[in-house]
């Protein structure tokens, strides 16, 4: 698949994530707000984080594909300290939430949860998926929508 | 694939001995090569061991085998390893190589260390600022590793309804315990006042949830039963090691607290060793957080999913304010992770065996025989030792 950026370019936008050549594409998707997930061509199987292999079919032909990051929260966390990162503080417990995506069963993507005070943030909570700004850099988020699922 | 029982090294491998440094909770002006060799040389000589007696190594990464032998002077080996923590991994692997015939007496030692990583003051230290860094940073949106326990603790609370306290009843064990080991980091009596008040650091884990960073070591004599039978302690044989993992190893793609690496565990030691729970003098189930101390409770099958915590105040002995299962089996005497000091499972094993050869001191459990580790956490490292005497 080509890209507009340079690998180099891409590397070192992501490196503090651990990006490699399996997860090249689900990181060059945020640069255009899409949420990428390896999706098997034999199998239909999602999985993540990215694998070079369809852990169900052994099939290679994987390719990072589109999702809605629509989904509800599995996991939910407030760090009230962390690793430095640009606009977080802890003043306010930072939220970390793995939520399941519609796409399918067991299928979770890690990301922060914004546009919400923290008392209204709960696991089971429906979500979908928003970007904001980090550094430069357009970073998935969730954003709450409605009441509780 | 169904769970083997298949075990030819049951007993025929065993720890000759084992000894600590004692853990301090403080920067020591100590390096890990430094903490290593002192463990390592106090007990060949309790051990009555010459450094030409040992034939092989093995330790974490952090102190390579080749250094530690360099400076102990270990004059010849044929076999060393330096594979990830926790510590069961290095059990297993010496025991095997022993077993196998590779080497026949392994000197085996564990540095639990205050990585710049663990915490700010470790983090001043010049000297640690410039070790290999152990951990990526500069991400908060993730659950990697230790976030993960947190991750999976707020699960725990949210399915089953556990108030904090019960969390609580683990870290209170702990210290309680930790009272009789002059070698605990953490030796002030600690209240469940102390705990619910203690502050909070990934939500909903407070500090007190969270295992010690330390400086120490421990160190061990692992040899053929039959050799171990010459030397000053009695033997503690290994009836049965294993690891767990399952396929989805990743903290956020875990299946959930019903399906993790403590299952394989707990199947596979049971299908390997002669005995099992009801039958163990006294029990080391992690702790390098408290969720982990509950599950392993549910998972090796002491009680239901969920109901660890309602299992610890049902069993909670008022009077020395811990946990003694059916009035009789202590948990982690030594003080645990959480108030000895994280020690990757080398304390929790450490303890096993001084209780088991009866040198455990003000500690001792009477007529201790029999004793299960269970070490490691949900995700990727899952460990359990079955181990035992004459
Ligand atoms: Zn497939």
């Amino acid at each position: 698949m080509s890209r507009s950026i340079s690998d180099s370019d891409l590397v070192s936008t992501f490196a503090h994530l651990g990006i490699d050549r399996d997860s090249a594409a689900h990181y060059a998707g945020r640069l255009e707000h899409l949420l990428l997930i390896n999706r098997c061509g034999e199998c239909s199987t999602y999985h993540h984080p990215p694998r070079p292999m369809c852990p169900k079919c052994w099939s290679t032909d994987v390719a990072a594909t589109e999702v809605t990051g629509d989904g509800v929260i599995d996991l939910l966390i407030f760090l009230h300290q962390g690793p430095q990162a640009p606009g977080v503080d802890y003043s306010t417990p930072y939220p970390v939430a793995s939520v399941a995506l519609d796409e399918q069963a067991g299928l979770r993507f890690t990301a922060t949860v914004i546009g919400s005070p923290n008392e209204e943030i709960a696991i089971g909570q429906r979500v979908t998926l928003d970007w904001f700004d980090r550094a430069g850099v357009p970073t998935p988020a969730f954003r709450l929508v409605g009441g509780a699922a | 694939m169904s769970t083997s029982s298949r075990n030819p090294m049951k007993d025929q491998v065993a720890f000759a001995g084992a000894a600590t440094t004692g853990f301090s909770a403080h920067n020591t002006d100590r390096t890990p090569l430094s903490l290593a060799a002192e463990a390592c040389s106090k007990l060949l000589r309790e051990c009555g061991l010459k450094a030409s007696d040992i034939d092989g190594i093995c330790g974490p990464s952090s102190v390579s085998a080749g250094d530690l032998q360099n400076t102990l002077g270990i004059p010849e080996l044929t076999w060393w390893s330096n594979p990830p923590i926790p510590f069961v991994n290095q059990v297993i692997q010496a025991a095997s190589a022993v077993h196998a015939g590779v080497c026949d007496t392994v000197l085996v030692y564990h540095v639990p260390y205050r990585h710049a990583f663990f915490t700010a003051s470790a983090l001043r230290d010049p000297f640690r600022r410039v070790m290999p860094a152990i951990a990526p940073g500069g991400n908060p949106d993730t659950m990697w590793g230790p976030i993960g326990y947190t991750a999976w603790a707020s699960r725990y609370i949210h399915e089953y309804n556990v108030p904090k306290e019960r969390f609580g009843l683990v870290a209170i064990n702990d210290r309680s315990n930790a009272q009789d080991n002059p070698g605990a980091a953490m030796r002030e009596p600690m209240t469940m006042d102390d705990y619910m008040s203690a502050r909070m650091v990934r939500w909903p884990l407070c500090l007190l949830d969270m295992d010690v960073p330390v400086d120490g070591a421990d160190a061990f004599i692992i040899t053929t039963t039959e050799r171990a039978r010459d030397l000053p302690f009695s033997p503690v044989m290994i009836n049965a090691a294993v690891l767990g993992m399952v396929d989805a190893n990743v903290e956020d793609q875990t299946v959930s607290l019903e399906h993790h690496g403590h299952h394989v565990v707990a199947k596979a030691l049971k299908a390997k060793s002669d005995f099992w729970i009801d039958d163990i003098d006294v029990y080391f189930p992690y702790d390098g957080f408290t969720i982990i101390t509950l599950n392993w409770l549910e998972n090796i099958g002491f009680c239901g999913r969920g109901e660890a915590g309602d299992f610890l105040a049902a069993n909670w002995d008022a009077e020395k304010n811990r946990i003694l299962i059916n009035g009789r089996i202590p948990v982690n005497p030594h003080g645990g992770a959480l108030s000895e000091g994280g020690s990757q499972g080398s304390g929790h094993i450490r303890e096993a065996i001084h209780q088991l050869q009866g040198r455990a001191g003000v500690r001792q459990v009477a007529n201790a025989r029999r004793t299960m580790v269970t070490a490691g956490g949900f995700f990727y490292n899952a460990q359990g030792l079955a181990l035992h005497r004459d």
